[in-house]
């Protein structure tokens, strides 16, 4: 478990990273550095948004599948590492 | 024929003394007195402890370990999830940060308004013919109705004359801006309007005679909803704040008052018996304030008069006072001193809320407002013609901006979602919106009200619809503008550029 805590603390040294959010296939987050209230909102919202674009990727080429999203958005970047368990979300913004 | 030599010879005189006819010795009085104690007693003891005993104690290490194993099995496959993925989401995000690719990106997703237009004048006919100003504006928390407040404050005298409350609903199709659809009348002059945050129908208002009324405009029948009357409890002089603060009760909220006479009231609405009901209350005097430095230039009336009050959204407990000497308090809704104020019959007794005074400015303090985007900073505007930006952390202002000359600024306002713009309403009839991310300290847009010089009593930006701002004026209209795109769409840099400002704080 240490191992876990350790991964996530390297992921949130990285510069401008402002939270980092681990949900399970599901949408529900398990593991989070935000407060709850924005925890189930981007966890939630982000989920739909996930099965969304890996649909599409499978829809245009069935062989192909999503690997990577990244949001760009006025104030930050939001990018999203899926797996078949779980996936991941970090928050940064770039020009802190 | 001869010379007679005359011969100077040395010659001494005696001595002439007179004596005082008035002073005399002071000898002939003297006393000497002399004291001692009585001696002292003392005595001696001793003292050693017999038994002794020696106790330690020490945590247990393996505990930790045996939750460790627990929640790891709550997620199998998390461990190997991450190490799957760690080193390509950190090299993104080290990519990231040193990207140059999306540095000057700008999308439109609107068409943003180049110019500031005004898109309503609101007037009421009876209220104009009779000279009567606007004192008071609020929005709804829907953002679409508007509530105004027409009384007098050009008049010295002790005002009795009836005056109203007018709504009107600017997303209506059939608008027509010289007739409200709603007019309250009202016994006495209006000072203060606030519209409840949740409940869209709830006006709170306070009177030039003291009164604080709460009406609800989805009442066909008679508007008010409960009101203070003339009590032991009410304000005697006119109440020139009011507020919805969050309750006694769970979930409600109450009205909060504040006026000339030093007295800040936090009434509870009991819409059955159509009462306000007094739940708390401060008052302030001269004494209580904690001062850096003595100011006893001003003498009389030991009570200070509230002319501004704004509440923080970001420390619920804390407040802030503006008053008639110039004077800027901050207060806290839980302080437990007990006022030095002469109690006058009231139901509670009085505290005395002022933990902190800033510095002063020469005049009465008209306007205060906490910003919504950072914790620590407020804006102030008085008769001295300044807008002061404050840090809740120092006594000094952190910037003093003119505003405009010999005019007084009636009302200060920060923008609802640019962090670092502000709006300042001036005695000339102008609007000044302030952007603090410019190098110059002069106002980023100027706003003619038209008024042919008559003041701009108040100013309020709509919650919902950002772009708008709505402004009453000392002739009995009330403007309604649409700010342009650059004064309402935020930056990208706007926050930090915030935070450094307040953080210009002087060790």
């Amino acid at each position: 478990m240490a191992e876990v805590e350790e991964t996530l603390k390297r992921i949130q040294c990285q510069k401008g990273v402002q939270g980092i959010i681990i949900a399970n296939a599901e949408g529900i987050p398990i593991k989070t550095t935000l407060d709850n209230a924005s925890t189930v909102q981007y966890a939630g919202l982000i989920h739909q948004l996930l099965m969304k674009a890996r649909s599409t990727v499978r829809d245009i080429d069935p062989q192909n599948d999503l690997t990577f999203l990244r949001i760009r958005s006025k104030k930050n970047e939001i990018m999203i590492a899926p797996d078949k368990d779980y996936f991941l979300i970090v928050i940064q913004n770039p020009s802190e | 024929m001869g010379y007679h030599c005359i011969m100077f010879t040395d010659e001494t005189l005696d001595s002439v003394g007179t004596e005082s006819s008035w002073r005399r010795s002071l000898q002939s009085v003297q006393e000497s007195r002399s004291c001692q104690t009585l001696p002292l007693h003392t005595a001696e003891a001793e003292v050693q402890a017999l038994h002794v005993t020696n106790n330690g104690t020490q945590t247990d290490a393996q505990d930790c370990f045996a939750e460790y194993h627990e929640t790891s099995g709550d997620h199998p496959g998390l461990k190997e999830f991450l190490d799957g993925i760690e080193e390509m989401v950190i090299k993104e995000l080290i990519k990231n940060s040193r990207s140059h690719a999306f540095d000057g990106f700008e999308v439109n997703w609107v068409d943003h308004k180049e110019t500031v237009a005004c898109i309503h004048r609101l007037q009421h006919p009876d209220a104009q013919s009779r000279g009567l100003q606007v004192t008071s504006l609020s929005w709804s928390c829907t953002g679409s109705v508007i509530a105004c407040a027409f009384g007098r404050v050009d008049d010295g005298d002790w005002n009795t004359e009836r005056c109203f409350v007018c709504t009107w609903n600017l997303d209506r199709r059939g608008l027509n801006p010289k007739r409200p659809d709603l007019t309250i009348d009202v016994a006495s002059a209006v000072m203060c309007l606030s519209f409840h945050p949740q409940r869209p129908s709830l006006i709170a208002g306070g009177l030039y005679s003291g009164e604080v009324v709460v009406w609800d405009t989805s009442r066909t029948q008679d508007p008010i909803l409960a009101q203070t009357g003339m009590s032991a409890d009410t304000h005697r002089e006119p109440v020139y704040q009011v507020h919805w603060v969050p309750g006694s009760r769970r979930g409600e909220l109450d009205v909060m008052s504040a006026g000339s006479g030093g007295r800040v009231l936090q009434w509870r609405v009991e819409g059955v018996e159509g009462r306000l009901v007094l739940a708390s209350g401060y008052a302030l005097v001269r004494q209580q304030v904690p001062m850096i430095n003595t100011l006893s230039k001003a003498r009389g009336g030991s009570s200070i008069g509230v002319t501004a009050l704004a509440l923080s959204p970001w420390d619920l407990d804390s407040f802030l006072v503006g008053s008639e000497g110039g004077l800027v308090l901050k207060c806290a809704f839980s302080s437990q001193t007990v006022s030095a104020a002469l109690p006058d019959g009231e139901s509670v007794t009085l505290r005395a809320p002022a933990q902190f005074c800033f510095s002063p400015s020469s005049g009465p303090v008209h306007s205060l407002h906490c910003s919504p985007f950072h914790r620590n900073l407020f804006v102030s505007g008085g008769t001295d013609g300044l807008a002061h930006l404050h840090s809740l952390l120092q006594a000094e202002p952190l910037l003093a901006l003119r505003v405009c000359d010999s005019s007084y600024v009636f009302a200060v306002r920060w923008s609802p979602t640019r962090p670092l713009v502000f709006a300042a309403a001036t005695g000339q009839g102008l609007v000044q919106i302030f952007d603090l991310g410019r190098r110059s300290l002069r106002a980023a847009t100027t706003i003619d009200q038209e008024t042919g010089g008559k003041p701009v009593y108040c100013l309020e930006f709509n919650p919902r619809q950002t772009h708008l701002l709505a402004a009453g004026n000392g002739d009995g209209t009330i403007n309604i503008w649409q700010l342009s795109g650059n004064l309402t769409e935020q930056g990208p840099r706007e926050t930090a550029q915030l935070e450094q400002l307040a953080n210009e704080v002087a060790d």
